[in-house]
């Protein structure tokens, strides 16, 4: 199947054979997929590496014949994004995180948006931790794994702003028991679910919240940014 | 590949392994070396031989070596001030051939890539973090790849320089000498342009 003009992100690139490249991708109608990219390792190729770099957006020709794709062409789609410093190890997470707990073949274009939109706010220099708070809650939601922000798991009573919880992922908010460690306040759920940023506590306990639910999709195991981003003193 | 020879059908395998050579190309190596090349040949799995076994990395900056401490490092006339990070052996290499740097070195053999499961440990950052709080080192220089990956890098070594409060210097990215802006990709040009030089009297 040939595919022309395809909006796409790089996520990363590993070195293929002598002179290729097999990138893995993020295309907005065709999900994640791999893609072969001939030659473009030798010195003189014609399409150039940089083209190829993560966090553009490009727009992608390629043949698709079973697993992998073959690449055919690319060609940067406006301005390049620019990210630096914390935002770029944000960017490594990011595709870390898209890559982990999606499937290739899978189109998810709400999914490729969200991705879009979050590069483009680090790029213009937001605020890492919610920025990326907002993008893990758009990511679970296309993904069928919606949190619940606004009423209890069990009870599905509304959730109290004043009130403390305890998350399960598989479950939702529930009341946390006295003196319960790790818990989250109501009003911190409601903000995500409204998308309004909470104050600095409440930041830290939803990324608490996210790792453990993003922890429970992958089945265990962690994410190796988490590890490279906590030594790096990166606040997220 | 039907050979009547279980050496050389073994010989021909082996070469495979080497990058770039494919069924065809081990063969053809093969039979040079049997047919015109014999104390070449010897020659040669002498020094594999011996390379394999004897080849390890230097304790110092991690870049191949024989010696526990690699020529570079154990040099008495390099500045022990300044220290370049590279990514790889070969860009040692690079710039050795093409300054005239006389500072010392630090090869992390990767770069940060949590796809490629490659992190702080993997490139012997611990390593480099007890180096830098030896004190010796004055300026660091950045020279991972100008790619996704490489300045991630760059930015975590940075990090971990300014904790030890020694200067950090990234090698500029611009346009190549002897090209025209017409054929520079974007990302270059912009980057080109945005760090812009005084033009020096």
């Amino acid at each position: 199947m040939r595919i022309d003009q395809q909006p796409t992100f790089v996520m990363h690139g590993r070195p293929y054979r002598e002179t290729s490249l097999l990138l893995e991708c993020l295309t907005r109608d065709h999900g994640r997929i791999g893609v072969v990219a001939r030659g473009v390792r030798r010195e003189r190729a014609k399409l150039q590496r940089s083209q190829l770099e993560p966090f553009q957006p490009i727009a992608l020709d390629f043949l698709l014949r079973g697993e992998l794709a073959t690449l055919r062409a690319a060609e940067p789609i406006g301005l390049p994004m620019r990210l630096v410093g914390d935002a770029l190890m944000s960017g490594l997470y990011l595709n870390e995180l898209v890559v982990r707990l999606t499937a290739r073949h899978d189109p998810q274009p709400a999914v490729f948006d969200a991705y879009g939109s979050t590069l483009r706010r680090l790029a213009d220099g937001e605020p890492v931790g919610w920025t990326l708070r907002r993008f893990e809650r758009d990511l679970l939601d296309a993904l069928g794994y919606a949190l619940a922000l606004e009423f209890e798991g069990d009870s599905g009573e509304p959730l109290v702003s004043g009130g403390s919880y305890r998350y399960e992922p598989e479950l939702g908010a529930v009341p946390a028991r006295p003196n319960e460690p790790h818990t989250v306040q109501g009003r911190d759920l409601l903000d995500l679910a409204a998308d309004r940023c909470p104050d600095a506590a409440g930041l830290a306990a939803l990324r608490r919240l996210m790792r453990q639910v993003i922890t429970f999709h992958l089945g265990g195991g962690e994410l190796r940014a988490w590890t490279v981003l906590g030594q790096g003193g990166v606040r997220r | 590949m039907s050979s009547s020879s279980k050496l050389l059908a073994e010989l021909i395998d082996a070469l495979r392994c080497l990058p770039g050579v494919g069924g065809k190309s081990a063969q053809r190596m093969a039979f040079h070396l049997l047919e015109r090349e014999r104390q070449g040949g010897f020659r040669l799995a002498a020094a594999l031989e011996a390379a394999m076994r004897d080849v390890g990395h230097c304790s110092r900056c991690r870049t191949f070596s024989e010696e526990p401490v690699c020529p570079v490092c154990a040099s008495a006339s390099r500045d022990k001030h300044v220290l370049c990070v590279v990514e790889s052996p070969s860009d040692l290499v690079a710039i050795e051939q093409a300054t005239g740097y006389r500072g010392l070195y630090f090869v992390l053999l990767g770069r940060l890539s949590p796809l490629d499961g490659l992190g702080p440990e993997e490139l012997g950052l611990p390593m480099l973090a007890q180096r830098l709080g030896e004190g010796e080192v004055e300026e660091m220089i950045l020279a991972t790849n100008p790619t996704v990956e490489g300045e991630a890098t760059a930015h975590y070594l940075g990090q971990l320089a300014r904790a030890a409060g020694i200067r950090v210097t990234r090698l500029a990215h611009g346009v190549p000498l002897g090209g025209e802006l017409e054929f520079v990709d974007r990302g270059t040009l912009a980057h080109a342009f945005g760090s812009r030089q005084v033009l020096g009297s």
